[in-house]
């Protein structure tokens, strides 16, 4: 084995799972304070890849793609909470995840309508193109690029979380419900920003995507179940997890295509059953918490 | 610690359970029977009359965990598409006749339902979704990498079933009549089936189960045993609906498996009207209809059903028969 | 204790932690055979985390239960009912869309069968009879049709009792029965409650001091998850420690 080949690959996991921790944070996020799990995701995820497309042929820019693309894709996103799910709340849980679910269907299908059914290439900004080298081998810079976004959002959102007032409502609120009401917090103007902010980090996961894969109406498919694996392994309602898992899963995707590519999708399904197997609530998961 | 962290989540159960009472319960298989007989008569087209029938049963199988047991899945496609694939695999690998290729794809889809049904049962409440798509998803993905068995992406094709000789009769499979009433033999005795375990000790438990899972509990109810027997029960019957569209196509598209096919399932299920026993084929029927209708001058009729539906998570959350036996049962 | 032989059951030592926080620590107690048994305490002081324990909800952290000289500690929750001990919550836990008279049937069938695909449901008339007989005694024969929802708050709480009723139970675990009732719907409860006292042995936690005075035989105090004290009625209330306990609390409890 090319020690060098195998770090290129590694690399590689690890930008795959970097676009992984967005859309399952953004999930996580969602779930963890809603209590809903937004089955529009993966399709958001498509949008915003499109958005991404969309506003880079507007502005020839891929840096106000990357800017505005998650931003506009997250309004609609509050814009979706506020007019659909809101009615939803008093409900069963059931209700708000089959109206996520009717509304990724019908975006799937309207992009569809607007951007055609066929895939269409994306590609990075030029200054992105090409590779660099490290010193222990040659990186595609775009990747590279993919991990340093991630990583300033995650530093981002830490930030957020723990210095925060909002941070430290969305914490306690994600533990219990309850200390909101106690703590007097407007609960309905939360749940809004909380939504949007969820899909944003999908949007955002979606526009970093795009250059490394076609971006076609169906993209978000995989991405919605890849999310709802890395949710169940990082362990459920943790953000911890998310990152973790999303790395891990990346990295397993990744490393089993070098060994055994027509097994490189089906190893996370893998690794899931396996970790409901000997720990179902998750790697960072309370026991008693959806398992 | 204050009693009320103890309490189980809310168990997951459709937004209102109700069901048929009286005649319409007394008499509901030989009620389907018979509009199921007449139902290629009075469709538009035999094709969409034989979807009806292999969607409405897909869905009446669907119905028996979400609408009575109250646990939603977005894996069925797993059970339908894994019927119709062992199916034709047994009659195009393996030369079985069509009737033993049947049980063994009905089998297969159980065993399937098994493993699948094990493993989502250990998580609880809404993680249970998101686990039976993931695990769909494992099948769909392990169909189109074992493409000399399953044929890829192209789907499985090579195992057309011309004929039928049943009890001495040969039932012409390309006669598109015969082949619905041939077909719609299988789909009555699973009705029957179907009716029979809602009847027995077994349908009280399950609803028990879905009513109140902490109580089902307490009352000696082993839930998460109850859960996969259900689950199993159900996959089952995707199963003979997979099976009975694998005989209806001869081929087996690799669509079968995927998560369309799921979402179809739960839509056609919540139109309807879940937990009732004619429900699902109402709201099969209903689907393929806007399906028939719309796609003569849209190619892009998921999004008039995908909106519909969307209007009646909102409005209308027991679906059309749902909502017609609930004003029925009025006090 | 001298009556260790003749006792239902027996709890030693149990203790019950979340994470690290200490809900029940070495408690001890023994429940002899048709004897009331008041479990109180302020807020807080793991009465509700020793009835999980002792109906199944929660495994104990450390120490023993026997039932009728069989080891509970790791017998899972839906064994319990099977064995003889049967429990009412103190939120109404109904199965709030089936009638009154299936909530009743549904619980004696699970002693009954549970599995059972082939048989009808009304192949067990006998069921259907249990299910009469617990609710005419708590008084609800005459809603049985009725869908459990539809019941006043104080019937509820009845339906919960014929729902543990049915199964016989020689051990009754009763999570305050009269939560949130009013005067009227109490003494009926009380009156129900007494019915009950002659013929089998009940565990309840309640609230209402007036009540379980009269109703009792015995009276355990848990404060901070430990058992201050044990005895009678009246050995309890003039306990120095328990008096301590409920100074200043309000006048529900003394």
């Amino acid at each position: 084995m090319d020690l060098e080949l195998f770090l290129m690959q590694l690399f590689s996991g690890l930008a795959l799972g970097a676009i992984l921790v967005m859309v399952a944070l953004g999930l996580t996020i969602i779930f963890g304070m809603l209590g809903i799990v937004n089955f529009a995701h993966g399709a958001l995820f498509m949008v915003g890849a499109y958005a991404g497309l969309w506003v880079a042929s507007l502005t020839g820019s891929f840096w106000w793609a990357l800017l505005i693309a998650p931003i506009a894709v997250g309004a609609f996103g509050m814009l979706v909470e506020r007019v659909l799910i809101r009615p939803l709340y008093k409900r069963t849980p059931d209700d708000p995840l089959l109206l996520t679910f009717g509304l990724g269907y019908v975006l799937v299908e309207a992009v569809r309508i607007t951007f055609g059914t066929d895939g269409i290439p994306f590609s990075a900004p030029e200054s992105l193109q090409g590779v660099v080298d490290l010193g222990i081998g040659y990186f595609p810079l775009y990747r590279l690029f993919v991990l340093g976004v991630v990583a300033v959002i995650l530093v981002l959102l830490w930030v957020a979380l723990e210095k925060t007032r909002f941070g430290l409502v969305v914490r306690a609120g994600a533990r219990d419900p309850l200390i909101m009401r106690v703590l007097g917090v407007d609960v309905s103007r939360l749940w809004l920003l909380v939504f949007g902010l969820g899909v944003g980090l999908t949007a955002l996961g979606g526009v970093l995507a795009a250059p490394m894969r076609n971006v076609s109406p169906e993209m978000g498919t995989l991405v919605l179940a890849e999310a709802f694996v890395v949710t169940v392994i990082g362990g459920m309602g943790s953000l911890l997890g998310a990152v973790v898992a999303g790395l891990l899963v990346g990295v397993a995707v990744s490393m089993t295509a070098l060994f055994a590519p027509e097994m490189a999708t089906i190893v996370m399904f893998g690794l899931m059953a396996l970790i409901l197997l000997v720990r179902p609530q998750g790697l960072f998961g309370r026991p008693g918490v959806g398992a | 610690m204050s009693s009320t962290s103890h309490a189980a989540p809310a168990a997951l159960r459709p937004p209102q359970a109700v069901g048929e009472a009286g005649f319409l319960s007394r008499w509901r298989v030989p009620l389907s029977i018979a509009v199921l007989c007449v139902l290629p008569w009075v469709l538009p087209s035999q094709a969409l009359a034989v979807n009806v029938l292999i969607y409405g049963l897909f869905a009446v199988g669907y119905n028996l965990l979400f609408g009575y047991t109250g646990l939603l899945s977005f894996g069925h496609a797993a059970f339908f598409g894994g019927g119709a694939y062992i199916t034709g695999m047994a009659i195009a690998h393996f030369g079985l006749g069509w009737f033993p290729a049947m049980l063994v794809g009905v089998a297969g889809s159980s065993v399937l339902a098994a493993v699948i049904g094990a493993l989502s049962i250990r998580t609880r409440g809404i993680y249970f979704c998101m686990v039976t798509l993931a695990l769909s998803q494992l099948v769909y993905y392990t169909a189109l990498q074992a493409s000399n068995w399953t044929g890829g992406e192209n789907g499985l094709r090579g195992f057309t079933v011309a004929k039928a000789d049943v009890l001495g009769f040969t039932v012409n499979l390309l006669d598109p009549m015969q082949k619905y009433y041939f077909l719609m033999v299988f789909a009555a005795l699973a009705l029957w089936f179907v009716s029979r375990v809602l009847n027995s000790p077994f349908g009280a438990a399950i609803e028990a189960v879905r009513e109140n899972e902490t109580r089902a509990r307490a009352c000696g109810y082993d839930v998460e045993r109850t859960k996969l027997l259900s689950f199993i029960l159900s996959g089952a019957l995707c199963g003979v609906a997979g099976t009975m569209s694998a005989i209806h196509l001869s081929i087996v598209p690799l669509d079968a498996l995927h998560y369309h096919t799921s979402s179809i399932v739960v839509m056609m299920t919540m139109l309807g009207g879940a937990g009732s026993f004619f429900g699902p084929f109402v709201g099969a029927l209903v689907f393929l209809l806007i399906e028939d209708v719309a796609s003569l001058w849209t190619s892009h009729w998921q999004l008039i059903v995908g909106v519909v539906f969307i209007l009646f998570v909102l409005f209308l959350p027991k679906g059309i028969w749902g909502t017609l036996i609930a004003w029925r049962n009025r006090p | 204790m001298t009556t260790q032989t003749t006792a239902l059951m027996q709890v030693e030592n149990v203790g019950r932690t979340f994470g690290g926080f200490v809900a029940l620590a070495e408690v001890s107690a023994s429940f002899e055979r048709n004897k009331v048994t008041a479990v109180i305490g302020p807020n807080g002081a793991g009465k509700s985390t020793f009835f999980n324990v002792l109906s199944g909800v929660l495994p104990p952290s450390t120490g023993s239960i026997r039932f009728k000289g069989q080891e509970l500690a790791g017998t899972k929750q839906h064994r319990f009912a099977h064995l003889g001990i049967a429990r009412s919550y103190q939120i109404t836990n109904l199965f709030p869309k089936l009638s009154v008279q299936e909530n009743v049937r549904v619980a004696a069938q699970a002693l009954r069968t549970r599995y059972n695909l082939v048989m009808n449901r009304s192949a067990y008339p006998e069921l259907v009879e249990k299910a009469d007989a617990a609710l005419a005694h708590v008084g609800l024969h005459a809603k049985r049709e009725r869908v459990a929802s539809d019941l006043a708050h104080g019937e509820q709480r009845a339906l919960e009792i014929a729902i543990a009723l049915v199964a016989d139970p020689e051990l009754l675990l009763l999570d305050e029965p009269t939560a949130g009732m009013g005067p009227e719907e109490t003494k009926e409860m009380v009156a129900l409650l007494e019915r009950l006292a002659t013929e089998r042995t009940i565990l309840l936690v309640e609230h209402k001091m007036k009540m379980i005075l009269g109703l009792s035989d015995r009276i355990l105090v848990l404060h901070h998850g430990r058992l201050i004290a044990d005895g009678t009625p009246q050995a309890v209330q003039t306990d120095p420690e328990v008096r301590r306990v409920y100074l200043g609390q309000n006048d529900g409890y003394a």
